[in-house]
């Protein structure tokens, strides 16, 4: 029993911290098709600056906000001197954004330089959960994802601009001819996925290696997040996809390598694609 | 009806996270091929300079051990040429960087000693590093000095390992690691978690580790490999709560091992668990901060914190002129091999390969900062001081970051598992 619940809370969150990585990037290519390989700069960018701002005195919790609306003022930035000249040219975005990636990266290790830094657990324990047990900090990094999410999930079904983002998803041409204002909404999204990225880099920072190259650890999960997940289907294909990129790995280190679960499960997200192109929970 | 009117497709995304993850790794090649510089006096011939092909990890994975890496060499350099150099003549280094990657380190390799004709190669890193750069060693008959802590010797290995031309100045496993495991285990336990890169350093040590584990009644409760790169950890932490380990054995490297052990103390699993890292010197301990190292042990030939008069001298050195590298085994062994090896020049009168190689075998250096060094002449394998040191509460630099807690003056290294002995009169 303590086994089995000690694997729940492991897979809930492997999930919820590969979900709260990868939302920024799903939200992005998902709403206005910017393949936004700066993103995992972006993550970085966030935990270089929620390491600053902590190493400043500022409380943690008050320079992770700070770190976000950094990221998304660079985020801002980009969009508005060079994104926004790109949106429909997917590969042109695809290009430019690697880039953006570059120089960010070669930015941060002139400023800081390229050795390791680390956060001190701003919440230090555990939660016990009778036999089993959580961090505390990791408990509220999840809880965050989940307030994140439905906050996601409300925005989109529950707002008037969540009508027109849908809107835009499901017929672009239709939208723009009722009147939706496409270049702010289009900015709006991108510095939205930009500030996520940036709250999800300041957020995982007291749990990982804090690295000019961080991102490069997690752009090519979340990649296979979004696909797998679907496109469009941004709070539910998340977290699906999370949960078999990140919680499926779990299960097959219950039973087999570590080596050997982390490649079955990209192995099983080739096989998800192959029959549902489109992603489980995208639609046609 | 489709939803998207722009024509990107998953396919299309696919590719690109592919593309992506090439992308990552092309520059780096790119920037291999550096336009060669003037060919020297090197190679061999007995006027000018001697040229010495550094190879260190400048960039990529490893970058956080690579500065005290060619620091140390450099220090040491320093000091020779100052001294007025070998036989008269001053040496001349050309520092190239591996980037971490094996490819990288025989095309370097390849031209250290063709175009740049250097006499002698010193450096890489990992051991894929030197089993790259060991066969063209071999190939133009020059020395390798290779610096770091590794997986000891044997002969499937070969050439990167049990080969004539190598010269092995950091610490192997009977060395590093048999020396304190009586004392751990007395104190927490012997049953044994072992976590580690999925490569052949970490393979090769636990193998070791577990056969002297058993020879001392301990068990293995636990081996897991983890790919490089791998940012969670929370499937391996639960494996090792359901374990019942008394001490976690860890040789996982880079980023992975900073990852790890800060999941590990975020996850409240420190104190029901013994940490022990035969990888974290003082720079990737630096990384993981205070916080998630206190009270873990590592063991090395050398630490920054090591009371010896020769410490003492070398860390003014160290401060003075590289206030900023975090210096560790690895620098030390850097420094090591190049004194050694200017020894060695002057015993010999000359700077050929199979002088030089005579005179370095069994060559004791009473300078090293750790004590004292023998190379053994059988095998190439130094003999080395030993040291387990505990992280302190709190610590805020090298300077206290450990404490020693056990240590052992000088080991003999297991004789190395190689068809022939001694290595160079096969």
């Amino acid at each position: 029993m303590a086994a089995f619940l000690s694997l729940v809370i492991d897979i809930v969150s492997s999930t919820l911290v590969l979900a709260l990585v990868s939302l920024g990037l799903g939200v992005v290519f998902g709403l206005v098709r910017v393949i936004n390989m700066g993103h995992g700069a972006m993550l970085a960018l966030g935990a270089y600056l929620t390491w600053a701002f902590s190493g400043a005195g500022v409380p943690f919790a008050l320079a992770v906000v700070a770190a976000t609306a950094g990221v998304a003022v660079v985020g801002l930035i980009f969009e508005a001197l060079i994104i926004r000249h790109f949106y429909e040219q997917p590969f042109e975005t695809l290009l430019i954004s690697w880039g953006f990636y570059l120089v960010v990266t070669e930015l941060i290790k002139i400023v800081w330089g390229s050795t390791l830094k680390n956060i001190r657990n701003p919440i230090p324990g555990t939660f016990s959960l009778g036999p089993a047990g959580i961090g505390r900090y990791e408990a509220m990094v999840c809880l965050v994802t989940i307030l994140l999410l439905v906050a996601m999930g409300l925005m989109l079904y529950r707002t008037n601009v969540g009508v027109r983002v849908r809107a835009m998803i499901q017929n672009r041409e239709m939208a723009l001819m009722l009147g939706v204002n496409a270049p702010r909404m289009y900015r709006g999204v991108f510095v939205a996925g930009a500030a996520m990225a940036g709250l999800a880099g300041g957020l995982i920072a007291p749990m990982f290696s804090i690295e000019p190259d961080m991102g490069t650890l997690w752009l090519v999960r979340a990649f296979f997040v979004v696909t797998v997940g679907g496109l469009g289907a941004i709070v539910g294909g998340t977290l699906v996809g999370s949960a078999l990129i990140g919680g499926a790995t779990s299960i097959f280190a219950l039973v087999s390598p570590q080596v050997f679960a982390q490649t079955v499960v990209f192995a099983l997200a080739v096989v998800a694609l192959r029959f549902r192109p489109v992603g489980i929970l995208g639609r046609r | 009806m489709t939803t998207s009117s722009t024509g990107i497709d998953r396919r299309s995304l696919l590719k690109a996270s592919l593309f992506g993850a090439g992308a990552i790794t092309a520059p780096s090649l790119l920037s291999a091929c550096s336009p060669k510089s003037s060919g020297g006096g090197g190679g061999g011939s007995s006027s000018g300079p001697i040229r010495v092909g550094v190879i260190s990890p400048l960039s990529g994975a490893w970058t956080v051990y690579g500065k005290a890496h060619s620091a140390g060499f450099q220090l040491a350099v320093d000091e020779i040429n100052a001294a007025g150099g070998s036989l008269g003549r001053k040496w001349e280094l050309v520092v190239t960087d591996s980037k971490t990657e094996p490819q990288v380190v025989t095309e370097q390799a390849n031209r250290l000693v063709r175009e740049e004709q250097v006499d002698f190669l010193a450096g890489t890193f990992s051991s894929a590093e030197r089993n790259a750069a060991a066969p063209v060693a071999t190939q133009a008959d020059k020395l390798l000095l290779y610096p770091t802590f590794y997986e000891g010797q044997s002969q499937k290995f070969y050439p990167g390992v049990c080969n004539p031309n190598v010269f092995m100045f950091g610490p192997e496993p009977s060395e590093q690691v048999w020396p304190h495991m009586e004392y751990i285990m007395k104190k927490h336990g012997g049953k044994f978690f072992m976590i580690g890169s999925d490569y052949v350093w970490p393979r090769e040590t636990n193998r070791l580790t577990k056969e002297k584990l058993k020879e001392l009644g301990g068990s293995t409760v636990g081996e897991v490999y983890i790919p490089f790169n791998t940012p969670q950890y929370g499937s391996v932490l639960s494996q090792i709560r359901r374990s019942g380990a008394d001490v976690i054995f860890l040789s996982l490297t880079g980023s992975d091992t900073v990852n790890f052990r800060r999941q590990l103390a975020a996850a409240g699993m420190k104190k029901d668990f013994v940490v022990w890292t035969v990888d974290d010197e003082e720079a990737a301990t630096s990384g993981i901060g205070p916080d998630a190292t206190e009270g873990d042990y590592v063991s090395f030939d050398y630490f920054w914190s090591i009371k010896t008069p020769n410490n003492e001298t070398f860390r003014k050195k160290v401060q003075e002129k590289y206030p900023k590298v975090i210096m560790n085994t690895v620098g030390v062994a850097m420094y090591n091999a190049a004194h050694m090896t200017a020894k060695a020049i002057e015993k010999a009168g000359e700077v050929s390969t199979d002088a030089v190689r005579s005179a370095l075998e069994d060559m004791t250096f009473d300078g090293a900062p750790q004590g004292s060094l023998t190379m053994r002449a059988e095998d190439h394998q130094a003999v080395l001081p030993s040291y387990l040191v505990q992280a302190q509460p709190n610590w805020t630099s090298p300077d206290n970051m450990f404490k020693v807690v056990h240590s052992v003056e000088s080991v003999q290294p297991q004789a190395a598992q190689c068809d022939k002995l001694p290595l160079s009169k096969a």
